[in-house]
């Protein structure tokens, strides 16, 4: 395998250098076209990212890395040192790893999120339809996005809710199970209870209600979602069948008493509510915590969760770590063995044709039928001292990797084509 | 011959039963569902050789095996992992195996320890069969109403907690723990009547002197008496989740006195 892999990411580089060197995605292909001409290669592709910028191209030992790099600041007009620190090059072993890695969201910057992997299918997919994936890329992206679902079934990395709004449906779902078919009440207006709102009806909620001190507004929020305003002075009657309430209102003192919220679940027969308080200061009196069957949630309890489950998924990552070691094991040891045959045969064609050039040079010491016998006797001569190499590369001590270059070594010496 | 066969037959059962509660164990503790499904299916097969054993049983001594306690732990460990499928497949509570497989195992060991005292000829009647069969269905599908409030407790504290740990991860949702509490208790609830209805009509007809005085029957009256109540309350009063949970441990409480306790008092209920 001849690729490399030059690129930086939000672990090696601040926003204001990755922000730098993106490439928009508008702009990606003639980019990649340009980046195939820079280096001369066959195979490229880039991922790029708010995260990370990644090119890889093939020419491992031929300068690409040089080539890949004064692209890069030539691309985005930089001078010279200044992505030198903040630039990783990966080869062989380490870039199975690395592109195993982040094809699993294990180099995220939020573990586990999901984004990663579709942005790597379009890189993929782009350098596809251009017709510069070869051999390698072609056999190790697939691999990549086959490890990656691995590592999404047999782990818990993605199965716990992150951000703040996602959090609140997951909590939804502990209490409630099935969204759908409940009624949501949405106090007061913000981008916070705006986006939750949007994320739970996204989640099956039926109704979507929204009260507001002025009905201006909340005509135009519900409008945004395809909610209903209701009157602001009978929220006490709504409060009766909202089985979620989000608020955010800005009043100074407590909206929300916890006398009211003992009338309304005593009402509902103690159909549970889930109540959000997003406003600051609170608006909800913390003890309606305490009601039977009623879940209060303030902003920093539903940041916790958040946190709590982050926690939860680095946990989770050891254990995909452990895939991940296991799959590069796979694909090294699959495509050393796989190219041992095809690379033994050309070598023993090779000796073959240099030992029969010897003998086409001297054939006039010989006569005719002896050469037919030398030519055997040199065609033997060839097996035998392929062998040897043979059994150095089949050698079952050897680690994948140091049999792949074995390999690469070997074809370098006889000078076999990959393709002859 | 015939013993030789049973005894494969149950100890078959009982070995994938508790190869069932390892794999649940180690899968809560691992979060892997591969060994739940592992789990699951070790039961379903324990539970094939154990009804097996059962149907053997009752072909070899030409009645049901339904005499004496030990035969009847038999049977109250096939109602409970019967439940336990139900709600495993049915309702997707997994959880539930962390409670039901241990007690499986150890009414399944109680099988192996207690002495079995044979039926006495006066009793054996389809009717006997119906009615003990009726109440050990209750029983187990008591037992789930019982576990299905403990889960809702354990997922409702990390839910007021709101620290979520194991419990919040691994449990269901408090909607699903409630519908299956619901579902089981009105099941369990049911075919208790039933299987009482069946006890009183049978006693009735064969002028048993003073069976409304057997310490069984007054227990099971009494038990019957809260599980309706129970009932009551959540039709009414919308009791759910903690009361509910609460209300129903004094009714497992109940269920577990009305079967093994009231035989110390003696009767005619021979288990």
């Amino acid at each position: 395998m001849d690729l490399v892999l030059v690129g930086l990411s939000h672990r090696t580089a601040p926003i204001e250098v990755r922000e730098k060197v993106t490439f928009p995605e508008g702009r990606l292909r003639p980019a990649l076209l340009n980046l195939v001409q820079a280096c001369e290669s066959n195979e490229a592709m880039i991922v790029s990212t708010c995260n990370r910028v990644e090119l890889i191209t093939d020419g491992a030992r031929n300068g690409s890395v040089e080539r890949v790099k004064e692209f890069l600041y030539s691309y985005h007009a930089l001078q010279p040192p200044f992505l030198e620190k903040h630039i990783y090059v990966y080869r062989e072993e380490e870039l199975v790893r690395h592109v195993f890695r982040v094809a699993s969201s294990l180099d995220s910057m939020v573990l586990g999120e999901a984004q990663i992997l579709g942005q790597l299918k379009r890189a993929f997919l782009l350098a596809d339809t251009e017709g510069i994936t070869g051999r390698s890329l072609k056999r190790l992206i697939p691999h990549a996005f086959f490890v990656a679902k691995r590592v999404r079934t047999e782990t818990q990395i993605a199965s716990s809710a992150v951000s703040v709004s996602s959090v609140a449906v997951e909590l939804a779902r502990k209490i409630f199970a099935d969204l759908r078919g409940k009624t949501a009440l949405l106090l007061g207006a913000g981008k916070m209870s705006e986006l939750a709102a949007k994320s739970f009806m996204k989640s099956g909620v039926e109704r979507v209600l929204v009260a507001n001190r002025s009905p201006d507004r909340s005509q135009k929020l519900a409008a945004r979602f395809g909610g209903t305003a209701v009157p602001y002075c009978e929220v006490d009657r709504y409060l009766l069948h909202a089985d979620i309430v989000l608020v955010s209102t800005n009043a100074d003192s407590f909206l929300i008493r916890r006398s009211q919220m003992e009338e309304v679940i005593w009402k509902r027969k103690y159909s549970p509510i889930f109540l959000i308080d997003i406003s600051v200061p609170r608006n909800v009196d913390p003890t309606v915590n305490e009601i039977e069957n009623i879940f209060l949630y303030d902003i920093d309890d539903l940041q916790s969760v958040s946190s709590s489950n982050m926690e939860e998924r680095t946990q989770e990552a050891a254990l995909a770590e452990q895939i991940i070691d296991e799959e590069v094991a796979n694909y090294l040891h699959y495509r050393s063995t796989q190219n041992l045959g095809p690379v033994m045969q050309r070598l023993q064609k090779r000796l073959e044709e240099i030992c029969l050039e010897e003998l086409h040079k001297s054939q006039n010491l010989f006569r005719p039928e002896d050469r037919l016998r030398m030519e055997e006797i040199l065609r033997r001569t060839a097996k035998k001292l392929a062998h040897p190499v043979m059994v150095e590369l089949k050698r079952p001590g050897i680690t994948p990797s140091q049999r792949l270059q074995n390999l690469e070594m070997i074809k370098k010496i006889f000078d076999l084509d990959e393709d002859g | 011959m015939s013993h030789i066969m049973s005894g494969l037959l149950f100890n078959a059962a009982f070995g994938f039963y508790v190869i069932g509660l390892f794999h649940s164990g180690v899968a809560f503790l691992s979060k892997r569902d591969l060994f739940l499904r592992v789990a699951t299916a070790s039961v379903g097969v324990g539970f094939l050789f154990h009804t097996a054993f059962l149907v053997y049983r009752a072909i070899e001594m030409s009645y049901l095996p339904l005499g004496g306690l030990r035969e009847s732990l038999a049977l109250f460990a096939w109602t409970v992992s019967l439940c336990f499928l139900i709600a495993h497949w049915r309702y997707e509570v997994k959880a539930l195996g962390l409670f039901l497989l241990p007690l499986v195992t150890v009414l399944m060991l109680g099988t192996v320890f207690i002495q079995t005292s044979p039926i006495p000829d006066a009793l054996r009647n389809v009717w006997i069969y119906i009615h003990t069969t009726f109440m050990f269905l209750a029983y187990g599908m008591l037992v789930v109403t019982f576990f299905a409030g403990v889960l809702y407790l354990l997922q409702e504290r990390e839910l007021k907690s709101k620290k979520p740990k194991t419990f919040y991860h691994r449990l269901p949702s408090l909607g699903v723990l409630d519908d299956v509490f619901l579902r089981f208790l009105i099941w369990g609830f049911t075919f208790m009547t039933l299987g009482l209805l069946v006890g009183v009509i049978r006693a009735e007809q064969d002028w048993v002197q003073g069976w409304y005085q057997d310490p069984k029957v007054i227990a099971a009256a009494a038990t019957w008496t809260i599980y309706l109540l129970l009932i009551y309350l959540r039709a009414t009063a919308g009791w759910r989740g903690r009361r509910a949970a609460w209300l129903s441990l004094v009714g497992f409480a109940s269920v577990l006195f009305t079967y093994l306790g009231a035989s110390w008092l003696g009767g005619q209920h021979s288990f």
